[in-house]
């Protein structure tokens, strides 16, 4: 029965709610949930670890460089598995109610990534293993105070992560592609090629363009990371050596499209709960068609741009690194960041807590944006690449876009599965996460603007006072993330239960 | 050469551009109206903003081909190196074939490694970033660079190498020219 209502094609310019009428998807709504807790709680974890580099790079405390390293590398790690994780829970609860996914499925990459993280932590805690988050080759080998076990521990966190993002990915297209009769209509080719004139069938609704497009890169993002574990596990045996810019091109290919996966896949979020505040469809137009099929190319061809300073990289490859930055962010701006201004101007929308945290997200989205488009130009990132511009740019987008973006679909689930209005008093603390994460991500640009060193465990004393000043602010946002968990954690089980009461697993 | 203030000045020009374009829309976001009513104008300001940082961009594009960093962009800048400077990286010192360079000539550092992944940066007396290039095993990157101000510069490791990254530093005085 539920297949039957699923796979009833709808017109697009309806809002769909986040339960299906019988709830069918409540077994799913419940895997999306586990994906929220587990990521959002484990970053809330991870960032105390920030907490504790910043003090220590202001002064205030002293933490040992080989444990800052370890940390450095845990917060680095975890943080793109756990955000990553939130945000594809997020988007299974966002499709759930019009795509048949099945939740054990969900349940299982849950539990692939959950090892691949305990790996991580386990290795970097006990193993004393820190060669930061992007394992470059051939440093996880040459680490003089971690054994080569600790290495082949993270390669094996890594490879479980890898295969979670790719159990979910591939379920995430097959259940796509059955809903809509094949992988093109799903991606609307036939609508994109005819420039909007071919309407026969329906459209995706933009979350499920947008899943499709993510799973596509997200199989990409596995596969490349995979191609990196193989021979580092080969190295590591002592088998062969590997070519350093190709080890560089494939661990950054699956590394940065992790991380960018985080901030595409949130936004499909905003597609999905705006509507419901502001009462206005978000048309599945020609030009988010568009914007979305082009990011399956752009989303991969641009993490080479932490390469320029590798001069052996060609130079055609470097060009396109720069093009590829460039070009992926128009259809971001123009597409999403508008159509989501659009349905806020005059909408008499009610600023709750989620779209309040909603259109945040779109804030920090385009301030990250625009710190990591300046830096992808060539001559500008000769004198910015690893210095704290780079943390600057993506803690931005990270923690005021994607993040900002998974707690507001988070409140919004938690409200449509209780009923319950979202207390005013909330806003207070999304403004102390807004004003705190700012001023926060701000002392990074400044350091960055200043030529401070990124990943340097001891500051030197004219470099401490942007963290210094940054201390405070991190407070503030802390004190926000408090008061966002509280808030959550009295509602949760009510919430919970807001999704039973339906058919079983489908 | 860029200045990295100017950067982080034009991040903040555009960033508070694009704030008071977030804030205007949130001033303006009750007495709702049909979300028709601004399809035109949403469609026209994608349209002058395809053009206006699509143009902007490929503009930029083609005025950052001469600033490259790469060898033969900073060849046909400075001319050819008058002078060469083996940097060899390792954890967690650098190796340089030697520690006074002249101001104002083409200089040319072959920046190799002995280890890992390595960044041979170049800062100036004020702390501020000159030029880098990565020093990766099994690759020789050349850098030419000319030095305008004679002093004490830092050569510092911008790509994290270990335990002894941030301590992985060296001098290069630059000696004004003789005339």
């Amino acid at each position: 029965m539920a297949s039957t209502a699923l796979a009833t094609p709808r017109p697009p310019e309806t809002i769909t709610p986040l339960l299906a009428p019988d709830r069918a998807n409540g077994a799913v709504i419940r895997a999306a949930l586990a994906y929220m807790i587990v990521g959002l709680g484990t970053f809330l974890l991870l960032g105390l670890l920030g907490l504790l580099m910043r003090l220590d790079q202001g002064g205030l405390i002293v933490i040992p460089a080989a444990w800052f390293y370890r940390i450095m590398t845990l917060h680095g790690a975890g943080m793109v598995a756990t955000i990553l994780l939130a945000a594809l829970g997020g988007l299974a609860a966002a499709v759930s109610a019009t795509t048949q996914l099945k939740a054990r499925v969900l349940w299982i990459a849950l539990i692939l990534q959950i090892i691949g993280t305990s790996f991580v932590i386990l290795t970097t805690l006990v193993g004393g293993f820190g060669a930061g988050w992007t394992v470059l080759y051939p440093l996880p080998s040459h680490g003089d105070i971690w054994p080569l076990s600790a290495a082949i521990a993270m390669y094996v966190g890594y490879l479980f992560l890898a295969l979670g993002l790719l159990v979910y990915c591939v379920h995430m297209l097959y259940a796509l592609a059955r809903a809509h009769g094949g992988l093109t209509n799903v991606l609307a080719l036939r609508y994109l090629f005819s420039f909007g004139r071919d309407t026969r069938g329906a459209l995706p609704r933009p979350p499920e363009l947008i899943a499709a497009v993510i799973s596509i890169d997200g199989i990409a993002a596995a596969t490349a990371g995979v191609v990196y574990l193989i021979p580092m596990f080969a190295h590591a045996a002592g088998v062969t050596s590997v070519n350093a810019l190709f080890a560089k091109n494939a661990v950054l290919l699956f590394g940065h499209t992790m991380a960018n996966l985080s901030i595409y896949v949130t936004a499909g979020l905003v597609y999905a709960a705006l509507p419901i505040f502001t009462g206005r469809p978000w048309r599945t137009t020609w030009a988010v068609v568009c914007a979305w099929d082009l990011i399956i190319i752009l989303m991969l061809a641009n993490y080479s741009h932490h390469l320029y300073a590798d001069f052996a990289q060609p130079l055609g490859l470097q060009l396109l690194a720069e093009l590829g930055s460039y070009a992926v962010a128009l259809p971001s701006f123009i597409v999403t960041v508008v159509g989501a201004l659009t349905q806020v101007y005059r909408s008499g929308i009610r600023w709750t807590i989620a779209p309040t945290l909603l259109l945040l997200g779109i804030w920090g989205w385009v301030l990250g944006g625009i710190g990591a488009v300046l830096d992808a130009t060539i001559p500008v990132n000769q004198v910015m690449h690893n210095t704290m511009w780079v943390p600057a740019h993506f803690h931005t987008y990270y923690l005021l876009g994607a993040v900002a973006f998974a707690w507001g679909y988070l409140f919004y689930m938690v409200r449509e599965l209780t009923g319950d209005r979202d207390a005013r008093m909330l806003r207070v603390a999304a403004w102390l996460y807004g004003i705190g994460g700012a001023g926060f991500v701000f002392m990074l640009f400044v350091a960055g603007g200043n030529s401070v060193p990124r990943r340097y465990a001891v500051h030197l004393p004219q470099w401490q006072v942007y963290a210094r000043v940054a201390v405070p602010f991190v407070i503030l946002l802390a004190l926000g993330l408090a008061w966002f968990s509280w808030d959550l954690g009295t509602r949760f089980r009510a919430a919970w239960r807001g999704t039973q009461g339906a058919a079983s697993e489908p | 050469m860029i200045e990295p203030k100017v950067i982080l000045e034009i991040f903040i020009i555009l960033g508070v551009i694009w704030t008071a374009g977030c804030a205007v829309v949130v001033a303006r976001s009750g007495r709702a109206i049909p979300l028709e009513q601004l399809n035109r104008a949403e469609a026209r300001l994608r349209m002058g903003l395809l053009g206006g940082l699509g143009g902007g961009a490929i503009v930029i594009f083609f005025l950052t081909l001469h600033w490259l960093p790469y060898a033969n962009t900073r060849r046909a800048e400075l001319g050819s190196p008058e002078v060469t400077v083996g940097a060899m990286g390792m954890q967690w010192t650098w190796i340089l074939s030697r520690h006074q360079v002249p101001a104002d000539v083409p200089v040319e550092f072959t920046v190799t490694t002995r280890d890992v992944n390595h960044d041979f940066a170049i800062y100036d007396a004020s702390g501020r970033l000159l030029t880098q290039a990565q020093a990766m095993p099994g690759y020789t990157n050349r850098l030419l660079y000319a030095f305008h101000a004679p002093g004490t510069y830092t050569v510092r490791c911008l790509e994290y190498c270990g335990v002894g990254h941030h301590m992985m530093t060296a001098s290069l005085t630059v000696t004004a020219r003789p005339k």
